[in-house]
């Protein structure tokens, strides 16, 4: 019975975290877009397009960033086999890029 | 440059919106109106298109995991696949013939388009019994329905099936570059027992990771031209979060609804690659 009820309150604790690093990863990555973009319509340097690189590669890196942090919540909650399915994923994300780069 | 970025953006609004709904990439919109409408070469139209499949999944994200309609069990069990599956299909793209691919993938879209015209409006509260591996990683899931006012508890089935499915969606998008969510939901819904909505939306959690590796290649290779590929992103992404706030509040019928002919498109359009290539 106390397993039922410790349930629903950690599953709702990785959500909120995760929740915690997508929205970090979309604001920050909006706003460099926007000043970029801004920028650029309005200059025409080759500041904004940094600016926009930038805010690509924020976005880029926010479902890697989420899949680490999940595989770390799944380690202090002692769900080892998540963990270890967080690290599968990780891999082949790595073996993706070492293939995509090679061919 | 300044009137392509003044259209791109709200064009890119309208597919993220879309995008968060239904739990697609959108590369299916983004890709045809960049290479036909605007311009611009594959390659550059591709990249844009995979960095744009993060945005849409990145941004809908938060109002998901909030109202818990993601289920993340259930989306990192099936991330294992997908992941290894568009790894594979990248490996042996070059060894398959294409047509084939896009012509058998087309059907099976079809199929499960039929399907899900066959059973619309009837969102049925299926009794779904758990199979042991399900039990035995609590995949079942719980969200509050704010168009229904009630908490939804729900059971998920046939997981190794679903495992098994989602390696060929994976592999699909990395063999032909479509198909990142088209697959998932359907996958979710109608063989693993997923309600509908907490299909769309733990698509739309999977197809960033996805995309992930792909879009770093493009990245590495120079494909990500900023200009274009800038303001295509920052409006899915805002597309994205007005999509995902929508869709909490619909009917999962309306979301069904919506489903249907964007995957009867996307059967004709592959198909008709198939076919014409």
């Amino acid at each position: 019975m106390s397993q039922e009820i410790q349930e629903p309150t950690k599953v709702l604790a990785i959500e909120r975290i995760l929740a915690r690093v997508l929205r970090l990863g979309s604001i920050i990555a909006g706003v460099l877009l926007a000043a970029g973009i801004g920028a650029m319509l309005f200059t025409g340097a080759a500041f904004p397009r940094q600016l926009i690189t930038a805010g690509l590669i924020t976005l880029l890196l926010t479902p890697v960033l989420r899949v680490v942090v999940a595989a770390v919540v799944f380690c202090k909650e002692r769900d080892w086999l998540f963990a270890l399915f967080c690290l599968v994923v990780l891999c082949s994300l790595v073996a993706g890029v070492k293939l995509g780069l090679v061919g | 440059m300044i009137t392509t970025t003044l259209l791109l953006f709200p064009i890119a609004i309208v597919v993220g919106v879309m995008g968060a709904i239904l739990g697609l990439g959108g590369g299916i919109f983004i890709v045809p109106v960049l290479t036909l409408l605007f311009k611009v070469p594959m390659r550059t139209a591709v990249a844009a298109s995979t960095v744009s499949i993060i945005a849409t999944s990145t941004g809908a994200a938060v109002a998901y995991l909030n109202d818990r309609l993601t289920n993340i069990r259930v989306a990192i069990w099936l991330e294992m696949a997908t992941a290894t599956g568009a790894m594979t299909g990248a490996l042996v793209a070059g060894y398959l013939n294409q047509r084939f691919l896009f012509i058998l993938f087309g059907i099976l879209l079809g199929y499960s388009g039929y399907n899900m015209l066959k059973t619309r409006g009837k969102e049925r509260t299926r009794a779904v019994v758990p199979d042991r591996v399900s039990r035995r990683l609590r995949l079942g899931g719980s969200y509050f329905d704010q168009s229904l006012d009630r908490q939804v508890d729900y059971q998920v089935t046939h997981s190794i099936p679903g495992l098994v499915i989602m390696y060929f969606s994976g592999a699909a998008a990395g063999l032909m570059g479509i198909g990142a969510g088209i697959f998932k939901v359907p996958a979710m819904d109608q063989v693993m027992g997923l309600p509908f909505k907490a299909s769309t939306a733990t698509s739309n959690f999977m197809i960033g990771v996805t995309a992930a590796s792909g879009a770093v290649v493009y990245f590495a290779r120079g494909d990500v031209q900023p200009l274009i590929a800038g303001p295509v992103v920052l409006g899915v992404l805002l597309g994205a979060v007005i999509g995902a706030r929508l869709m909490v509040r619909m009917k999962a019928t309306t979301v069904r609804r919506m489903f249907i002919p964007l995957i009867l498109y996307t059967a004709v359009v592959m198909i008709y690659k198939g076919v014409a290539r």
